[in-house]
């Protein structure tokens, strides 16, 4: 077993497309994936948050403090143009038209008076299409603010002294005393995605090779001589089976730690300090226990990617099975990240969906170490089975010989 | 030496296979195909028995019974007096196998290849290397004994394939269509590997669409057709039941007077 072990490992270290699934996608190319990604994210931000906008204000007349203002705010700048727009249809057209980027009604009724004591209707025009758009936010702030002003003013005319403001308008001050701690807090938020990033990667490391080693095998013609040396078919796909396994958890592991050294770089410069704080707290134990729940689930994978793989008659066959074994393999994973989800009586026998709920109550620190007990033996239980169908299977002739 | 007893092999149709039965085969008989019902021959330490037959007539599932890939669902198969149907593990120690199709890892060298399956037979230490060392010398693979397998020409790379499939010393060799698809100089190796095992007494049966080479080399035929041995003699006996002293004749008789007697 240890012999056919060592081989599939040998050869799997000379296949240049397979390692680079396995260990340069995680260690490089993934990084530099997320990094580009952060980077145009954080660029579009900050070019949203730079923009200066074009306003118009419809009835400016009527709120000249609040016209000064915008006028003198540094992302607005009012409308150069000799056009006049004084309705919302007329502004609605020039902001379609790329005339403005905003317009601002002011009902023509409008009193800035205090002594008015009338609630007035203004109305913002612009496109609300773009998911990062900070021109409503500012302006919302601006009018809050003038309208504080007005409501101090109207307050003092009806004779209401400058201490008792607060109060009158708002009797009750409530706050939020979190019983969560940082971690839990965190852990609620990152500790759903570790699972749905380890998970999908211990499927990735599994099949590369699975499919290299049981189709690839039938397919090159070297299966057949295999079957004929006096090693039991029990002994041969263990071997097989253990390098699947053994690429499955270093791809995992190979990208957690790539992970880490990235995080660790990152946070070098400063950013990402919350993600570090996060993971401050989680322990080596901590580490070991994901990792002991990950391996049955590794199991249980590379049994299944080898059993299919074994199946296949060539490569092209068994890579068209792998796309819906992911699609599978994600379902339980993303009922995992529901919001609320968490590990109770009913959950912890959801395969991988329980393993993914505890390890993300792992790092929040809240983990009953009896469920992850009774979740790993479940584990282990299905993945032997699994084991021993893909053993029943590499017996079968109907299954070699296809 | 290695003796064949009614051998029979059948396997379960699939729906869509029993449903077009539009030129259906007569071995095709209750959702089964029965590829083999009745085959035995035998062959001496000093012989060499060439497995004849049409496309489909059987040839390839006897061969893979042979060495033991396939289990037969009755029949039996001796190899100096062991039956390893009983006991396959002891049989795939006592045969060598080999065919045109037969691959190589492609990502080990051709020292590695032959190294491996010489562990997996269990050949250790002093034992595995004098072996190897004994067939590289033999076989003349010196010059790319560190190429990768795939990168080597269609000879070397048959020649590795020969080496391995003899590396534990077997008892028996089988070869099912060694040559097809090879040039003249790769079909030369083969032919010398098939008299070499023959000086060494070891038996071999290996089966061939190519009627010149079972004149150069054999001294036995066993013909299958439609899944059952219809001859099994020497080639005199061949010539003599076929009616001809061209093997070319005498096979279609032979084939002829088989199924008119079905």
């Amino acid at each position: 077993m240890f012999e056919v072990f060592l081989k599939e490992v040998r050869e799997l270290l000379r296949d240049r497309k397979t390692l680079f699934f396995v260990i340069a996608l995680p260690i490089v190319i993934f990084p530099v994936l997320f990094a580009l990604l952060a980077f145009l994210a954080s660029k579009t931000t900050l070019e949203a948050e730079q923009k200066v906008h074009t306003y118009y204000i419809a009835n400016a007349h009527l709120a000249p403090e609040f016209e000064e203002r915008v006028f003198y705010h540094k992302s607005f700048k009012l409308y150069d143009g000799d056009e006049r727009f004084e309705s919302v249809t007329a502004l609605s057209d020039a902001v379609r038209a790329g005339k403005i980027d905003v317009g601002i009604v002011i009902p023509d009724e409008f009193n800035h008076q205090p002594s008015a004591n009338v609630q007035s209707a203004w109305q913002v025009v612009f496109n609300d299409a773009q998911s990062i758009n900070f021109v409503y936010k500012r302006l919302e702030k601006l009018i809050n603010q003038f309208a504080a002003d007005l409501r101090t003013a109207s307050l003092e005319a009806l004779g209401v002294p400058q201490t008792e403001h607060k109060a009158l308008l708002n009797p009750i001050a409530v706050s939020k005393v979190d019983t969560a701690d940082k971690r839990e807090n965190y852990g609620e938020k990152l500790g759903a995605f570790i699972p749905y990033m380890l998970i999908p990667l211990v499927l990735m490391g599994a099949s590369y090779p699975a499919i290299d080693l049981g189709a690839g095998e039938k397919e090159r013609g070297t299966l057949e001589t295999l079957l004929l040396t006096p090693v039991t078919r029990t002994q041969l796909v263990l071997g097989k089976f253990l390098t699947v396994l053994a690429s499955s958890i270093a791809c995992a592991l190979v990208t957690v730690s790539s992970l880490a050294v990235w995080i660790g770089i990152a946070s070098g410069f400063g950013a990402l300090d919350s993600l570090k704080a996060a993971f401050a707290s989680v322990s080596m134990w901590d580490y070991l226990l994901i990792f002991a729940l990950l391996l049955p689930v590794a199991v249980m994978l590379s049994s299944l990617v080898l059993a299919i793989s074994i199946y296949a008659r060539t490569f092209k066959e068994a890579q068209n099975y792998m796309g819906p074994l992911s699609m599978l393999v994600f379902v339980p994973i993303v009922v995992s990240l529901l919001p609320n989800m968490s590990l109770t009586s009913l959950t912890a026998w959801i395969p991988i969906t329980n393993v993914s709920l505890a390890i993300k109550e792992i790092i929040k620190g809240t983990v009953d170490y009896g469920a992850v007990l009774m979740i790993f033996v479940a584990s282990a239980l299905l993945a032997g089975a699994l084991l021993s169908c893909c053993v029943r299977w590499f017996s079968r002739e109907s299954v070699l010989f296809r | 030496m290695i003796a064949v007893n009614g051998l029979k092999k059948r396997f379960k149709l699939t729906k869509e296979a029993v449903s077009g039965n539009a030129h259906q085969d007569p071995r095709q008989r209750d959702g089964y195909f029965n590829s083999v019902e009745a085959v035995s021959f035998k062959c001496e330490g000093n012989e060499v028995l060439g497995l004849l037959g049409p496309n489909g007539a059987g040839k390839t599932t006897t061969l893979r019974m042979l060495s033991t890939a396939l289990t037969p669902d009755d029949g039996s198969i001796h190899i100096a007096g062991h039956d390893i149907v009983k006991h396959p593990l002891a049989g795939r120690k006592a045969i060598g196998f080999l065919s045109g199709t037969t691959g190589l890892y492609g990502r080990l060298t051709a020292k590695e290849n032959v190294e491996y399956f010489a562990k997996l037979h269990g050949l250790k230490g002093r034992a595995l290397k004098s072996r190897c060392e004994y067939l590289f010398a033999t076989l003349d693979m010196e010059s790319f004994l560190d190429k990768r397998a795939e990168h080597l020409s269609t000879g070397m790379k048959q020649k590795t394939n020969i080496a391995r499939a003899v590396v534990h010393e077997p008892q028996v060799v089988i070869l099912d269509e060694p040559t097809t698809g090879l040039d003249i100089m790769t079909k030369q190796t083969i032919i010398q590997f098939i008299r070499m095992l023959k000086a060494n007494q070891t038996p071999v049966v290996f089966s061939t669409h190519h009627l010149d080479e079972i004149a150069l080399l054999c001294d036995r035929i066993c013909l299958i057709d439609q899944g059952v041995s219809c001859f099994d003699g020497t080639i005199e006996q061949f010539k003599a039941v076929g009616d001809s002293n061209e093997l070319n004749d005498a096979f279609l008789n032979i084939v002829n007077q088989g199924r008119a007697h079905v």
